[in-house]
């Protein structure tokens, strides 16, 4: 059966590989679910049953196999105002909303808008994310005593050492379970993932957000739905490129879009918190053997089987032990190769990357970032079309007829420099514009020619323009008004 | 319609669907295009790397090592796939195709082979692919994806062929059965072949009416013979063809809905299955 075969594929092509990748991921997804709650300003519980579902449901109906999906910073960092000012309801409302919007923008195709998002905007933006991800465990290491540095550069020296001792055993669990054993048994003063909040119980249940279905309410989540929504949708088309890269297989991204919306949709009503795919953690799956829905789904269940099953266990971590893996993470995620590229790549490129970097950093708000990247790079682009513009001219024997050979590409950004290529005080009976070799994109760039031919009607030159190519004659015949009657009449208004 | 598509791997199908091929290429006077498409191991679940940790470069870092990894399986699996289309060209030549033209594709088979049989007159692959090779009757998923997704005439080459020299019609009076018939009274394929047409179901006046109008439609000259008997499709096709290894089956496939064979099963599935002898998918 074809969608049998397709199921077997997408699940069970490799089970062992995906159940250990699956069980790795799980790992480090719940630092970043607490971590991040915390930022957010909300009970661990709320990153831990979004992080459930989301990666439940992803696995289930998602676009790409292999990617991990949960309750993410690049999300958190988004709602603290709101949960600060109005609740932690309203965020359950919201996640909800954000939902709706992305699947919305999947039926609405939004994901060839994913073509104007250039390579550069995407190193920004992932540069960023690591150092949202960074920045967020600042708060755990200021005003702490020296214990807790001491065990974090331990936590990050086993993360990374360990590996070089055997590969069969995630690093990251080891040094968790060694720096809780240490804080125990040490009887160390450092802070506990018990001291955070709440952990989850139970497993979660359906709860309606208790808010009033007003429009004041609307008004409330309805920026904070469209902004989650953007940015989650953004990481994930791009995480989704990332993993399609790594694992040279295709992905099917308005499914993707979809799935991102149904499983916020959901866990807005279990009591999580927004969430979309994760680059570090995608990262992770795939270097751990795992490319299937299985991996996604196991860490999804597996995250759930450790709170709830080891909760006493778990509120006795130390943070410094999450925070460390949380460090891991963000280097993980740092494209370091592009601070390398800075000096090699063309400095447009560079800009682009920068500024996206700094109006992330700046306004905690992935998608402003992309947006001022994505303007950047049209405007540089327009730039370096613009220069693809050339005027030669020639002037035929008897000196009453002059030839100018346009070639190039006129458009909104090329009008200052058509209109200059022409001397109009040159006594002629005749001006003849080549233009077989140039394109007209737009009416600015029709606007430009109107107004280059009636300054030499003015001056009495009968003006003539050949070889136009079919789209730019077409352009010319709806909105020129030099080839209409009463033009001269008009060109005051140009 | 410029050829015949012979599709093989590295199973033990190869041969006889070579064979089969052949047939069929001297039979419609057309070459035989022999495609073998390169199946790569992915790298990722090679690396039993279990350590979770992401450090400087992570992402570069692993695309690199694994593209290395896939680029050396590649070049091995190229190589094999080299000797398997040069054994079948020599096979096929032997075997009196009128031309071969090997095809060497990178890809997944049932996309390549679906991309492929546009220019090809009919298609022929073995009953079961390298991946599902020793499970005995038992049918490929792939060769039951290419057999759905086709518009063309598929021929499944069983383990051992022999050039056919009558055939045999699983009738059961849907479209796709009228048109097998028609392709039979039609094609060069079964030129002058006998045809013995089966059907399965109660002795009653309409299956005997509908089988009597089905002989009716080949020619006169045409030698044919008919058989009703009771019992489930599958097992009185397998009967019929039991013990003739110089039998083409040849079926309509498919008449029901993909829905309606998720719940209850498909035929023409079980025939392919439980048949020892090449089959003829008519679309």
């Amino acid at each position: 059966m074809t969608s049998f075969a397709a199921l077997k594929r997408e699940w069970l092509a490799n089970p062992r590989a995906d159940l250990l990748a699956g069980i790795v991921v799980a790992l480090a997804l719940i630092p970043e679910a607490i971590g991040f709650s915390i930022i957010a300003g909300v009970d661990p519980r709320v990153g831990l049953y979004a992080s459930f579902s989301i990666a439940v449901i992803t696995a289930l109906v998602g676009g790409r196999p292999g990617m991990i999906s949960a309750a993410t910073a690049a999300i958190a960092v988004l709602v603290v105002p709101l949960v600060r000012d109005h609740g932690v309801e309203y965020l359950f409302a919201a996640t909800v909303l954000m939902g709706v919007i992305q699947i919305t923008a999947g039926f609405l195709r939004l994901d060839i808008l994913m073509q104007y998002v250039s390579r550069s905007v995407i190193t920004g933006f992932v540069n960023a994310l690591a150092i949202l991800i960074f920045v967020a465990q600042l708060p755990q290491l200021i005003d702490v005593t020296w214990v807790t540095y001491v065990m974090v550069a331990g936590g990050l020296a086993i993360i990374y050492l360990f590996p070089h001792l055997t590969k069969a055993v995630p690093s990251p669990l080891v040094a968790i379970v060694i720096l809780t054993i240490v804080a125990i048994y040490g009887g160390l003063n450092v802070n506990t993932v018990g001291d955070m909040g709440k952990l989850p119980d139970s497993l979660p249940v359906f709860l309606i957000p208790n808010i009033p279905l007003t429009l004041d309410t609307l008004q409330i989540i309805l920026p904070y739905s469209l902004t989650m929504a953007a940015v989650g949708l953004l990481e994930s088309m791009m995480t989704a490129q990332i993993v399609d890269d790594l694992t040279d297989s295709g992905s099917n991204k308005r499914r993707e879009m979809k799935g991102q919306g149904i499983a916020n949709f959901v866990t807005g009503f279990l009591g999580g918190m927004g969430g979309c795919a994760m680059i570090g953690q995608s990262v992770i799956n795939v270097k751990s053997g795992g490319s299937t829905r299985l991996s996604t789904m196991v860490s999804g269940l597996f995250l759930l089987f450790l709170i709830v099953v080891l909760g006493p266990l778990v509120v006795q971590i130390p943070m410094p032990a999450l925070v460390a893996v949380m460090i891991m993470v963000s280097i993980g995620t740092f494209s370091w190769r592009s601070i390398r590229d800075i000096r090699h790549h063309p400095w447009q490129s560079s800009v682009v990357m920068v500024v996206t970097v700094v109006i992330v950093v700046w306004t905690h708000d992935l998608a402003q970032g992309v947006l001022a990247g994505v303007l950047l790079s049209g405007l540089f682009f327009a730039g370096k079309v613009k220069q693809l513009f050339t005027v030669e001219s020639e002037l035929s024997g008897d000196g009453n007829t002059r030839t100018y050979r346009v070639a190039g590409q006129v458009f909104f950004a090329s009008t200052d420099s058509f209109t200059g290529a022409f001397d109009y005080k040159e006594v002629l009976d005749r001006v003849v514009f080549d233009v077989s070799a140039a394109h007209f994109w737009d009416i600015s760039a029709i606007g430009t020619l109107d107004k280059a031919i009636l300054k030499f009607r003015r001056e009495g030159t009968a003006v003539e323009v050949i070889g136009l190519n079919d789209a730019s004659a077409s352009m010319i015949e709806l909105y020129a008004v030099h080839d209409k009657p009463a033009a001269e009449a008009q060109s005051g208004a140009h | 319609m410029k050829h015949v598509l012979a599709c093989i791997d590295t199973s033990a199908y190869t041969a006889s669907v070579c064979d089969l091929a052949a047939w069929a290429s001297k039979r419609l006077d057309l070459p035989v295009e022999l495609l073998h498409v390169v199946q790569r191991n992915s790298a990722v679940t090679l690396r039993h790397d279990h350590s979770g940790a992401i450090g400087l470069g992570a992402k570069t870092d692993l695309l690199v090592e694994l593209t290395r990894l896939e680029e050396a399986d590649a070049h091995l699996q190229i190589e094999r796939g080299r000797v398997l289309l040069a054994t079948a060209t020599e096979r096929l030549k032997a075997a009196g195709a009128t031309g071969v033209i090997p095809l060497h594709r990178h890809g997944g088979i049932v996309e390549t082979i679906l991309e492929r049989e546009a220019d090809a007159r009919a298609v022929v692959i073995g009953k079961r692919g390298a991946s599902h090779e020793f499970a005995t009757d038992h049918i490929g998923s792939k060769i039951e994806r290419v057999v759905r997704a086709s518009t063309k005439p598929v021929l499944i080459a069983s383990r051992r062929v022999v050039d056919p020299s009558s055939i045999v019609l699983a009738y059961d009076a849907s479209k796709p059965a009228d048109r097998a018939l028609d392709r039979i009274h039609h094609s060069p394929l079964f030129k002058d072949l006998p045809v013995h047409i089966v059907m399965a179901g109660r002795d009653d006046d309409r299956n005997r009416n509908a089988l009597r109008n089905a002989q009716r439609s080949l020619p006169d000259d045409r030698p044919s013979t008919t058989a009703l008997r009771p019992g489930k499709p599958e097992e009185v096709i397998a009967e019929a063809v039991a013990n003739k290894p110089d039998t083409l089956l040849v079926m309509g496939a498919y008449g029901h809905s993909p829905l309606r064979t998720l719940i209850v099963g498909s035929t023409t599935t079980a025939m392919i299955r439980t048949v020892h002898v090449p089959v003829l998918l008519v679309r």
